[in-house]
């Protein structure tokens, strides 16, 4: 009797737990890949799959290595610590991090490379320590990873590293801004024989006191020359921008 | 019993297979000499093996002219089935317009004849035409077996040219892949525009040199005075409607991203942009304008950073 009611009670508890808290869900997209990318950027914490939080990415990779993406996690936005956004099937899975420190409503776009048609994730921490994730399946004919940037046959990318082009542009709404700038960088992969790995890592978008506002951490899958834009709250001027490539090259652009 | 069911299904099952690979190419004269084999208005498929192209060919009275080739070596081989079908007269001439795969992946049928397009052509299939085949292998599947490349043998320059009782006129132009071969026949007043025009089938863009020059080579081709006008894709027309859709999604698209640029729209913003009510009975638009998006959309944002 003791044993069928302690039996009850766990029965019930695990019903409940199912109800009430994040867990693991299984993936709706049934990646093959899920759980183990899961683990390395989510480690061993709770989380719940999110679909207000949105991940845009076209019907078809017309372009591996150029596929626009947009994650708009607005839903969130004042509660964001930070987004990770990967591609599960990609050989190089991590596409960048994403912390908006200040004035930043949580919406980002930027081209990505794909090697395969794949999941592409946002994972959402809240300041308060749970995981929210947005996703998307990906169709692509895929190559995009292994295929050498276009810098590797034009020299144009060695007098020009690190120029930047940027416009801020209203919102359409009339409240903020949407800062769009676009970087020479032949962000090589690594992944192409005899050509070595060349990318920008991080990226921070300052105020005119110094103080950041965005920070952001790249891997290789970002595009060749990429073209990155942020949603902020605020519509100020004297914005300063500044890179890192994995070479140790540093930029800092006035915007 | 057993037996004769068997035997049965392995004819059923083994007809099944032998027509699967049918292209079903039905050429229809539609002015002296002249035939149309038109495509489906459809993107490639494993269905309609890549046919969704229209090719066509003229009985000069001096051999056959033929106009593209399709996009398999099945399809290269239909074509000639179909051509020998309808006349006598021996192959003279095949044309190939430009680079793309649904337009020259046949012309292994025809390799005892000349292979003729423009200089740049040729260029653009020696350098592309692998990498296309094997995109098409990847879209269309066992359609193309056996096919590869043959790159044109000779090259032709634009001008007048008499075959047979044809005078036919050549017109490079350059709007739709860089490179661009327009035939009209003087003697029935066909204008073959290719895919300089599309009708009805929403126009590709991954090799234009930019809208502006594919709108005025539309405006172009508006001063030959033609009966009837073949497009690349599409269904022929006798007026100028089909110039008259080009050029109105010409503007729309050119505007469009212009626009969009301007108010600093991120691509997968402008791919979600719905298509006017005007451009309903063009096939495809959708995914067309989404690929137009990235094939275009960057040389108008940094077009919009300058400003």
């Amino acid at each position: 009797m003791q044993m069928f009611r302690s039996g009850l009670v766990g029965l019930l508890a695990l019903l409940f737990t199912g109800v009430l808290q994040a867990g693991t869900p299984d993936d709706p997209l049934n990646s093959v890949m899920w759980d183990y990318t899961r683990k390395i950027f989510l480690g061993d914490a709770d989380y719940r799959f999110e679909p207000r939080i949105k991940v845009e990415v076209p019907a078809f990779a017309e372009d591996p290595a150029q596929v626009p993406i947009s994650i708009d996690a607005s839903a969130f936005a004042g509660e964001i610590e930070r987004i990770v956004v990967w591609a599960d099937l990609n050989p190089i899975q991590h596409i960048f991090d994403y912390y908006p420190i200040k004035n930043a409503n949580g919406r980002v776009s930027l081209r990505i490379k794909v090697q395969q048609s794949t999941a592409v994730r946002a994972a959402v921490l809240t300041k308060s320590g749970s995981w929210h994730i947005g996703y998307a399946q990906l169709e692509a004919a895929g190559g995009g990873c292994t295929t050498p940037s276009m810098g590797n046959a034009d020299p144009y990318w060695q007098s020009h590293l690190g120029e930047v082009q940027a416009r801020r542009f209203s919102n359409a709404e009339g409240e903020g801004s949407r800062l769009k700038l676009r970087v020479i960088h032949p962000m090589d992969t690594g992944l192409v024989d005899a050509i070595p790995e060349f990318y920008l890592q991080q990226l921070e978008l300052r105020n005119g006191a110094g103080e950041v506002q965005i920070r952001m951490e790249l891997s290789q899958p970002v595009s060749e020359n990429p073209v990155i834009s942020f949603d902020l709250d605020e519509d100020t001027t004297g914005y300063t921008l500044w890179l890192r490539d994995n070479g140790g090259n540093e930029f800092t652009r006035p915007l | 019993m057993k037996r004769i069911t068997a035997l049965l299904c392995l004819l059923v099952s083994l007809s099944a297979s032998a027509a699967s690979f049918d292209y079903g190419l039905k050429p229809v004269e539609v002015a002296e000499n002249t035939w149309f084999i038109e495509g489906r208005t459809e993107d490639f498929s494993v269905e309609n093996g890549g046919n969704i192209v229209n090719t066509a060919f003229i009985a000069t009275g001096d051999g056959v002219l033929v106009l593209d080739t399709g996009v398999s070596r099945r399809y290269g081989e239909a074509l000639l089935e179909a051509i020998q079908s309808v006349t006598d007269e021996p192959i003279r001439m095949v044309i190939n317009t430009h680079q793309h795969p649904d337009h020259f992946l046949g012309n292994q049928a025809f390799q005892d004849v000349p292979i003729v397009s423009l200089a740049e052509t040729q260029q653009q299939i020696r350098n592309h035409g692998d990498s296309f085949a094997e995109n098409m292998y990847r879209l269309v599947g066992d359609w193309m077996r056996g096919t590869e490349v043959v790159v044109p043998t000779e090259t032709l320059e634009p001008g007048v040219q008499q075959m047979g009782s044809h005078r036919l006129e050549w017109i490079r132009m350059s709007g739709h892949s860089g490179a661009d071969l327009v035939l009209f026949d003087h003697s029935t007043g066909v204008l073959f525009p290719f895919d300089m025009v599309f009708y009805q089938r929403a126009l590709t863009t991954p090799h234009t040199p930019g809208l502006q020059q594919w709108r005025d080579e539309i405006a172009q081709l508006r001063q030959y005075p033609f009966k009837l006008m073949l497009p690349g894709h599409g269904p022929m027309v006798s007026d100028q409607r089909a110039l008259d859709q080009m050029d109105a999604y010409l503007v729309w698209l050119d505007k469009t991203l212009r626009d969009t640029a301007e108010q600093g729209l991120s691509m997968t913003e402008v791919m979600q942009l719905p298509i006017p009510s005007e451009f309903d009975s063009i096939a495809l638009r959708e995914v067309e304008f989404q690929r137009s998006v990235v094939h275009l959309f960057p040389a108008y944002e940094e077009a919009a950073f300058g400003r």
